[in-house]
């Protein structure tokens, strides 16, 4: 089926009740058992849900996966992960990842005797070198957040398996409609569907995705133990939105890339990476492993003050935390999405005062042109 | 689970309604959600035919029970009827003691659909003159548009109905307590007078009763038990009892029920199917809980306000010095027959003349909106917050000063409608408002 088709109807048969044709939002959490000791496959909303059991089996196709499992926020989504680690084992993690991401690992995770190494996935020789007996999964993001930089997704599942490792991708930037990582030989997906799949900032969200029954019975364990499961309402909420994901990233792709063509000549501006831009370094790589470039342009100004001002001056584009909603955002990484990392650990991967996050939304690109422009002077 | 259970032939009538309200009939007939503890909300407007015969058949069934009686619907879209809505209405019917429920939009949707079932061009309502504003507007704004006539009579004293009564009549409208000075109208006597009146009277033109009964919900008074022949409900009020939900409810007679689903269907005043969930799992099982504490506080309070030197006077069900007492005594009863005289007080501040009273109450109000913490200045009642509003400019601002009296309306009423919070602290609240105006 096509992604529409799948978007629509995966998981979706109407409910077998009543034939209605939107599922309901089952909002009991307990089930009556139908006689002791029983096999019935519904005990308790924290183990099962079938408004989220629906979400998961929908986006279990949409990534072209076997399993999925929902969870009450990307971030939960990610610590889902401990299912597959234990004290000692290491993990090696592209070094520009989402703040949040880095949070759980640098500050909480390492609590518990789980080691981080985060090297740059551009030299795959220095991630070769950083594996260890211990090392299990080697976790990117691509595109990176908020640099932008692509990892061959291909290049770097075949290293892990190479070593017995899993491949762990963050895929909340693309999205199944534009990069599908278990395609490109990755073990498992992550959103945050806070972002893109449900795209109307009034859900937080996340949600794995993989293959492997092992795999998904330990993550599922997590899910079940440490309980961070989503609302049976909010499910119904990222169901209702995946409809239209499709139709929305297409805009946002095509607003995104008029921005970032008529922002590149734009002189106020130092530098802009959007990998649809031909000047991207890795603009050949986005072509190979995804079918679009997505709604995130970074930009960095001369300096602090003026980054001060343009964000102050901008009318349409909000300054707010997230991103991949149909209203176009603005991020100020330093101090926002990435303020969990140092100083010095943020300059190293270039995340200077002045680089600026845009979120593209799915207004009417003339206008977000126009307001950029205004807020630019 | 056992077979009377599963086939729907378990008597559950042993127990009481307290119980019997959060469980309804137990096994409905409407979706079966196997184990869900707790109903699903339906969500879908649309509903999958598996054939066209099975659509054909679906839309043969709809509003028509006399041919198919209560058998599994078949659904097809929402406005005709859908699985929370179906369920709630089941659970209604119940306990108000009616046979069949039909929800609405809201409580305007339901008033306005029992009446336009019940009358046409040339015909005649008479109703007790104290009603609800809005239902005051319905009836004086647009259907004399439609040729249909209103009689407003004082039904306090039941005998004025006997010579008001005429060939046109095709129905008697009324709210006890009436919204908002809780004027209480004996039941049993108008039903008593209209069934003499219908005696003499074919099938094609007898007289109908609807009973406004919001403001006792089906805790403190069951009018269909005295021979009603509708219950009209705002649902948003203390059967919804949250203050998060919009909705409205007909109850009555089996054979009504295909021609309320009719005129839903045509004017269109359904009930979301969210809100029908909220009302099903929130409002209705904690009505017993809810307006029990809140008649205990409305007790107390009553009295507190009935011997203040800065109050006139105080309409409560509740307090023997009040010339209704006695009616409502009789037909304001709980589930298992206790004096439940309801959660609203009517009562009017002192002052030299109207203007004056008027002129406290607003003084009395805005400091209550100003300072109180357990009192919001705002419209509705049956909430978990107490409200208080002033009629004449809010609820029945569409009756013109000058008419306040004739509808038993003070210039300076004031509805106060008790809430959840502890009866101390809404008396505290009350009091200090209260000195200003000493």
């Amino acid at each position: 089926m096509g992604f529409s088709t799948d978007a629509i109807h995966a998981g979706q048969t109407p409910d077998k009740a009543t034939n209605a044709v939107i599922p309901p939002i089952y909002m009991t959490y307990t089930y009556a058992q139908e006689e002791f000791g029983g096999n019935q496959e519904y005990h308790y909303g924290r183990s099962q849900n079938m408004t989220r059991n629906i979400l998961e089996q929908n986006i279990a196709v949409l990534e072209d996966g076997k399993y999925a499992l929902a969870f009450s926020s990307g971030v939960a989504a990610i610590h889902s992960l401990t299912g597959i680690l234990k004290s000692g084992d290491h993990v090696i993690v592209s070094d520009n990842v989402y703040g949040g991401t880095y949070r759980l690992f640098d500050k909480s995770l390492s609590q518990f005797g789980i080691t981080f190494s985060w090297i740059d996935f551009d030299d795959l020789l220095s991630v070769e070198k950083a594996i260890t007996l211990q090392t299990k999964i080697l976790f990117i993001e691509t595109p990176t957040n908020p640099l932008l930089n692509l990892i061959d997704i291909n290049r770097v599942s075949e290293l892990a398996h190479k070593h017995n490792l899993l491949c762990v991708v963050d895929n909340t930037f693309m999205t199944p409609f534009f990069q599908k990582p278990l395609n490109l030989g990755a073990d498992v997906v992550i959103h945050s569907s806070t972002k893109y799949l449900n795209g109307h900032s009034d859900v937080i969200g996340g949600l794995v995705v993989m293959n492997d029954k092992v795999v998904f019975d330990k993550i599922k364990f997590v899910q079940n133990s440490i309980g961070a499961i989503p609302s049976p309402f909010d499910c119904w909420l990222v169901l209702r939105s995946i409809k239209t994901l499709a139709v929305r990233m297409k805009q946002h792709n095509k607003n995104a890339l008029q921005i970032a063509k008529i922002l590149s000549s734009n002189k106020n501006i130092k530098k802009i990476i959007y990998p649809g831009l031909e000047t991207h370094p890795q603009h050949e790589l986005a072509k190979e492993q995804m079918t679009g470039f997505g709604g995130i342009i970074t930009i960095e100004l001369n300096d602090f003050e003026k980054t001060k001002s343009f964000l102050n001056k901008l009318k349409i584009f909000t300054l707010a935390e997230s991103l991949g909603g149909v209203e176009s955002l603005v991020n100020h990484s330093a101090t926002m999405t990435h303020a969990s990392l140092s100083n010095e650990g943020r300059l190293k991967i270039g995340i200077t005062d002045s680089l600026i996050r845009i979120s593209v939304g799915i207004e009417d690109v003339e206008d977000l042109i126009q307001d950029l422009n205004q807020a630019l002077k | 689970m056992s077979e009377e259970k599963k086939n729907n032939k378990f008597d559950e009538t042993k127990y009481s309604m307290d119980t019997r309200i959060i469980y309804g009939k137990n096994i409905s007939t409407k979706w079966d959600y196997s184990h869900h503890v707790t109903a699903p909300i339906s969500s879908s407007t649309t509903f999958r035919l598996d054939s066209v015969e099975r659509g054909a058949h679906g839309f043969e069934r709809f509003a028509n029970t006399k041919v198919f009686g209560e058998e599994t619907p078949i659904f097809i879209y929402d406005r005709l009827g859908e699985p929370n809505k179906d369920l709630l209405e089941e659970n209604l019917a119940y306990v108000e003691n009616g046979e069949m429920a039909v929800t609405f939009a809201t409580g305007m949707g339901a008033i306005s659909a029992a009446l336009g079932i019940c009358v046409g061009a040339g015909d005649e309502i008479i109703a007790h003159h104290t009603l609800y504003g809005c239902t005051i507007s319905l009836l004086n704004n647009w259907y004399p548009r439609y040729n249909i006539n209103v009689k407003y009579i004082d039904l306090t004293n039941a005998d004025n109905l006997i010579g008001a009564l005429t060939d046109k009549t095709k129905v008697v409208y009324f709210e006890s307590p009436a919204n908002p000075n809780l004027d209480i109208i004996d039941i049993k006597k108008i039903v008593k007078i209209i069934s003499d009146f219908n005696s003499s009277r074919d099938e094609e033109h007898q007289v109908l009763s609807i009973l406004d009964n919001t403001f006792s919900t089906p805790f403190c008074q069951r009018p269909i038990e005295f021979g009603v022949d509708f219950v009209v409900h705002s649902l948003t009020k203390g059967i919804g009892g949250f203050g998060t939900d919009m909705g409205g409810a007909v109850i009555g007679k089996r054979k009504y029920k295909d021609i309320l689903l009719l005129y839903r269907k045509d004017f269109g005043a359904v009930l979301s199917p969210k809100s029908a969930w909220a009302i099903l799992t929130y409002g209705l099982p904690t009505l017993s809980l809810r307006t029990r504490n809140q008649i205990q506080s409305a007790k107390k309070i009553a009295n507190y306000l009935n011997v203040h030197p800065a109050i006139e006077f105080v309409n409560y069900p509740g307090l023997s010095n009040y010339k209704y007492y006695e009616v409502a005594k009789k037909q304001m009863v709980d589930f298992n027959g206790e004096f439940s005289p309801g959660t609203l007080i009517y009562f009017v501040l002192k002052g030299k003349n109207p203007a004056a009273s008027k002129e406290n109450g607003s003084k009395f109000m805005d400091y209550i909106a100003d300072k109180a913490y357990t009192m919001n200045l705002a419209v509705s009642l049956g909430h978990t917050r107490t409200l208080i509003e002033h009629p004449a400019s809010m609820t029945h601002s569409v009756v013109p000063p000058e008419k306040l009296n004739e509808r038993g309306i003070d210039a300076g009423g004031v509805r106060l409608a008790i809430g959840l919070e502890n009866v101390d602290d809404i008396i505290k609240d009350l009091d200090e408002a209260l000195k200003i105006i000493l």
